[in-house]
Formats: C-alpha cells, sequence, structure tokens
C-alpha cells in the first residue's frame, strides 16, 4: 500500500489544508512555516529595540532628566556610563566572573536538587505533594531575608572570606531556584496525557520504563519553564545576596557600594552590566530550549 | 497456568504456544459485574452487570451502545486495565493479567497518545523497545508497519505535523507493531470527521484481512460497526448489560458501496432496535 493509494481524497485534502500552514508534503522545508516565524520574531525584537533606542535618544539629549527632573550627576549620561565601562573592562569583568559563578553553580545545583525533589515527590506521591507545599513555602520568603541568615550559618566553613562569602551566596541562590524546579518538574512527571499510563501498561512495561520513557521526556518542557523563572531569577539572587556577603566582590556588591560613595556613574556602569548578564544568560536558556525542543508542541 | 512455570522471563518473550480448540471461544466473559464505589455514602455506580459473551479467534467483534453503558469498561477489563467486581474473564485459556504480561494485547485509545518527542517512526518503535525486540528486527518492523497504515513517507515527522487521521493510524500501527494476538480498540475513530473515518474503517478492513487478528472494537456509531464487524455486541445502559448480539451477514470483502444497500439498512435498524432503556 503506497502513500498516494492509501490516501483517499478527503484525507487529501486535509493534508493540503495542513500544507498551508505548514509544508507536510515535503519533508525537508517547512518553507511557509518558517518565513511566518521569522516575521513574527522580527516585530518581537523590533519594538522593544525602538523603545529602548528612543529612550536612549531622550536620555543622551537630557529629555528625559527634565521629565524626571533628575541631574547628570546622579542619572550619568549613557556616554559616560559606556566609557567607564570601557575605562574599568578588567576590574568590571572580574566582578562580573564572580557574580556569574556564584548565580549559574548555585543555578546549577539548585535545578538538581529541585529535580531531584520533584523525582522523589512524584516517586512517593503520598508525602511528596505534602513536601513540595513545605518547600515552596520557601519561596515566600525574601532574599534579603534569607542572604544575612546563611551568611551567618556559613560564617565557620572556611577561613578564607571569598570562599566562605561565596558558599553562603551560591547557597542563597540554590534555594531560590531548587523550588521552581522542584514544583515543575514534579508537574512535568505526573502531568501525563491522558491515556499515556494505560499504554504503558498494555504493554506490561516496567517503572523504570514507564519513568525513563514516559514521565523523563514528559518534564523536559516544564524544566524549561522552571528555567525561564529560575535563570533570571538565579542572577539577581546573586546579585542581592552579594549586599549581604562578608566578602566584597561581584556585581551586586560594586552597586551598592558605588553609590554610598556617591559615583554614581559606575553604579550605572554595574547596572548595566547586570543587566547584560542576566539579557545573555536568558538568551542562552532561549536558544538551548529552541533546539531541545524542537517538534514538539 | 501451569505452563508458565518454567521461567517468567519466557513468559514475557512471548510465552508458549497456546494450542485452541477450534470451538473454544478465544476470549470468554462470565458473568462480569463491574461497580464502581461512589463517595462516602452514594451509592455504588454498577457499569457492568452479569455480562456474558464469547468471542471467537480471528472474529471482527464491535460494542456499540450510548455513553454510559459500559462497553469502554469492558474493553479495559479484558485488557486488564480495569479489575472485574465479579465473573470472570478467560483469554486464551489464561487470565487477562498473563495476556497482557505477555504483551499479545495491541489497544488503540479514544486519541491517539502518541508521545510528542518521538518521531513517528520512533512512536510505532516504542512497544518494541519494551520489548526488548534487537534493533535490527525494530527497524525493519516499523517500516513494515509504516508501509501497512500507509504512512511509509511521514516516519520522520513528529505526531504534532499530522492530520488526527494520519496520528490515529500511527497508533493503529504501533498497536500492530508487537504482532498482538488481539487488537483491542476504544472508540478509535470517534474524534474524527466523517470522511476520514470511512477511509479508515475501509483500511482497517484491509489490515484486519492481512493479519487475520482478534479486533474488539468499541464505538457508538451503529454504521460502523455494522459495516465492521462479524457480530456487533448491543449494550445497554443503567446498568450496562448486553441487550443483544447482532449476526452480520454481509459478505466479505465489504467495500463503503455496501453501505447503500437495503441488507445495510436493515442490519442497521436491527442493532438500533435492540437498545433498551435508552
Amino acid at each position: 500500500m503506497n502513500l498516494r493509494s492509501s490516501m483517499n481524497p478527503p484525507e487529501e485534502i486535509s493534508v493540503r489544508i495542513a500544507a498551508t500552514q505548514q509544508d507536510v508534503s515535503n519533508p525537508e522545508a517547512p518553507a511557509a512555516d518558517r518565513r511566518r516565524f521569522d516575521a513574527e520574531n522580527l516585530t518581537t525584537l523590533l519594538y522593544p529595540i525602538v523603545f529602548g533606542v528612543l529612550i536612549l535618544i531622550l536620555w543622551q539629549t537630557q529629555v528625559l532628566h527634565r521629565i524626571l527632573g533628575a541631574d547628570t550627576f546622579t542619572l550619568p549620561l549613557p556616554g559616560r556610563i559606556l566609557t567607564i565601562i570601557a575605562d574599568n573592562a578588567p576590574e568590571i569583568l572580574m566582578n562580573a566572573r564572580a557574580t556569574a559563578i556564584v548565580a549559574l553553580t548555585g543555578l546549577l545545583f539548585g535545578s538538581m536538587l529541585g529535580y531531584l525533589l520533584g523525582v522523589i515527590a512524584a516517586v512517593f506521591p503520598k508525602w511528596g505533594i505534602g513536601g513540595l507545599t513545605v518547600v515552596s513555602a520557601f519561596n515566600a520568603i525574601p532574599i534579603i531575608a534569607v542572604a544575612p541568615i546563611l551568611n551567618n550559618l556559613t560564617k565557620d566553613f572556611s577561613r578564607d572570606a571569598d570562599t566562605r562569602s561565596m558558599l553562603a551566596k551560591i547557597l542563597v541562590v540554590t534555594l531560590m531556584t531548587m523550588v521552581v524546579m522542584s514544583i515543575n518538574a514534579y508537574r512535568g512527571l505526573t502531568e501525563l496525557k491522558p491515556y499515556s499510563e494505560d499504554l504503558m501498561k498494555s504493554y506490561a512495561a516496567r517503572r523504570t520504563d514507564v519513568f525513563f520513557k514516559l514521565r523523563v521526556p514528559n518534564s523536559v518542557p516544564f524544566l524549561f519553564t522552571a528555567l525561564r523563572v529560575s535563570v533570571p531569577g538565579s542572577v539577581i539572587c546573586a546579585l542581592v545576596s552579594e549586599y549581604f556577603a562578608e566578602y566584597i566582590v561581584g556585581v551586586g556588591r560594586q552597586i551598592r557600594e558605588n553609590i554610598v560613595l556617591a559615583q554614581y556613574a559606575t553604579a550605572w556602569a554595574y547596572i548595566l552590566t547586570a543587566c547584560l548578564m542576566g539579557i545573555l544568560l536568558y538568551a542562552i536558556l532561549l536558544a538551548a530550549e529552541g533546539s531541545l525542543l524542537k517538534g514538539r508542541r | 497456568m501451569s505452563v508458565f512455570k518454567r521461567s517468567s522471563r519466557d513468559a514475557m518473550a512471548g510465552g508458549p504456544a497456546v494450542v485452541l480448540d477450534a470451538n473454544e471461544p478465544e476470549i470468554k466473559v462470565e458473568h462480569v459485574s463491574v461497580r464502581f464505589d461512589g463517595k462516602k455514602g452514594a451509592a455504588p455506580v454498577v457499569a457492568l452487570q452479569d455480562v456474558s459473551l464469547d468471542i471467537r479467534q480471528g472474529e471482527f467483534i464491535s460494542l456499540v451502545g450510548p455513553s454510559g453503558c459500559g462497553k469502554t469498561t469492558l474493553l479495559r477489563t479484558i485488557a486488564d486495565l480495569q479489575q472485574p467486581s465479579s465473573g470472570r474473564i478467560t483469554v486464551r485459556g489464561q487470565t487477562p493479567r498473563e495476556i497482557r504480561l505477555q504483551k499479545k494485547y495491541g489497544i488503540v485509545f479514544q486519541n491517539p497518545v502518541l508521545y510528542d518527542w518521538r518521531t513517528v517512526r520512533r512512536n510505532v518503535c516504542m512497544p518494541m523497545e519494551l520489548k526488548g525486540v534487537p534493533k535490527k528486527t525494530r527497524t525493519a518492523t516499523v517500516t513494515e508497519m509504516l508501509e501497512l497504515v500507509g504512512l511509509y513517507h511521514f516516519g520522520k515527522k513528529y505526531p504534532h505535523e499530522l492530520s488526527g487521521g494520519m496520528q490515529q493510524r500511527v497508533g493503529i500501527a504501533r498497536a500492530l507493531a508487537i504482532k498482538p494476538e488481539i487488537l483491542l480498540m476504544d472508540e478509535p475513530f470517534s474524534a474524527l470527521d466523517e470522511f476520514t473515518k470511512e477511509k479508515l474503517n475501509e483500511d482497517l478492513l484491509k489490515i484486519w484481512n492481512k493479519t487475520n487478528k482478534t479486533i474488539l472494537f468499541v464505538t457508538h456509531n451503529i454504521s460502523e460497526a455494522v459495516f465492521l464487524s462479524d457480530r456487533v455486541v448491543v449494550l445497554s445502559p443503567h446498568p450496562g448489560r448486553v441487550s443483544a448480539i447482532v449476526d452480520i451477514t454481509l459478505p466479505r470483502p465489504r467495500g463503503l458501496a455496501i453501505k447503500n444497500t437495503p441488507e445495510f439498512g436493515a442490519l442497521v435498524a436491527k442493532v438500533r432496535n435492540s437498545f433498551e432503556g435508552v
């Protein structure tokens, strides 16, 4: 039975209708679909960029200052901020590196721990759901409350102030990212399509097979849902936890130090650095999601 | 039961051949009742009441009835996805559980239940992975099955790139991939439009003809049941029970044109008139 002969007219019509949206008949090139996707992409990029450029023009021409009633000392001009970044590049990079290490290490440990908690809750649902409720209560604690506490708890960890500060900061990020991941992992492992468990049962699949061939792959989009929250969150947690850390390093800490010293231009340089770090990590995440979830809907 | 004492591994790998007496039914449903306990205080819901049914090997049999008549419950009980409250089901002289563990059932559900992270080929492949079929055999069988359902050229597509009818055909290919003895189909085409449904009905008869499986087909569509089946089992609701079994004496092979014959119309009317208390 070949393809042509097996398809009746109505089915062919339905295929053709589908082909107008996406070229089903040619497996290689869903050209129409890609074109539409590009146009969509273009506008989603274009609008914020136009808006950003507009703000920059208003800012550099000091119209923004007049609107806000600010002066160029507290709100330095974009050109000056960029000059400072260029002049202090090595120092800024060193601080950005420290923040990135905290954010990414915390994100890694937090996400792994969170997934593990999700797995445990999915395997032992009786107390797993209750456990997750307790875990999500951590979500309600503000970072500015957690950071000093963890700072205090880790003060005997090492003789080196940098090391013990690092640990405290990473722990803050770990705690916060763990919560998001655990709840989403649990949902991904348990919210299965109707009949998919019955299907596995009808093939007498082992529990491990159900887990690795159904639950784990099912959880992948949920994993990215968690990361979309926790990637920017990890940067924010890292910045805030640096405020309270013992050892003075990191982009967040530099923002604070420079504001205290009334060096607003330098503070703004670090604020811009923090923004760029968040955007860069989020862009990496979206690219990874795009390539890993290709073919899914 | 005693034939399984060799080892459970043996049973998993396909089990010993059970020689059936030609007169012995392949599936024997004896006085089966299924009750679902309601919430505290509420009376239990009787989904099936004292259902008895014999299904012969290679037979195409349909369960028809309105919603709530227990047709899906009966299929699920035979499939060992639901336990009977009383009564007994024997499949090839064994319990449904034993048959399920030997992976002799192929089930097609109301929706295709394709895994959206797997391509069409890998979806069809999935049951064979669970069964531990060697990779070379798997690849060959996937090709064979996709050719059977007319989707060979769509193997590398993902499920969402296919139409509903094509997705359901992938589901059928997957169910057939482990060469089951019995194909259980639970309203497989109910979500499809009339044209696609009729086409897939014809295709299903061709596949049945080629593979010679026993097919138990659940539907609420009388015309579909009459077109496909050797016998139509009419179930009536509240409580679910067999109210009639209608022999479909239409000649085979059947094409869609048969639906225009007076004999077909008479059989549809006979099935329709068999319902009680609807």
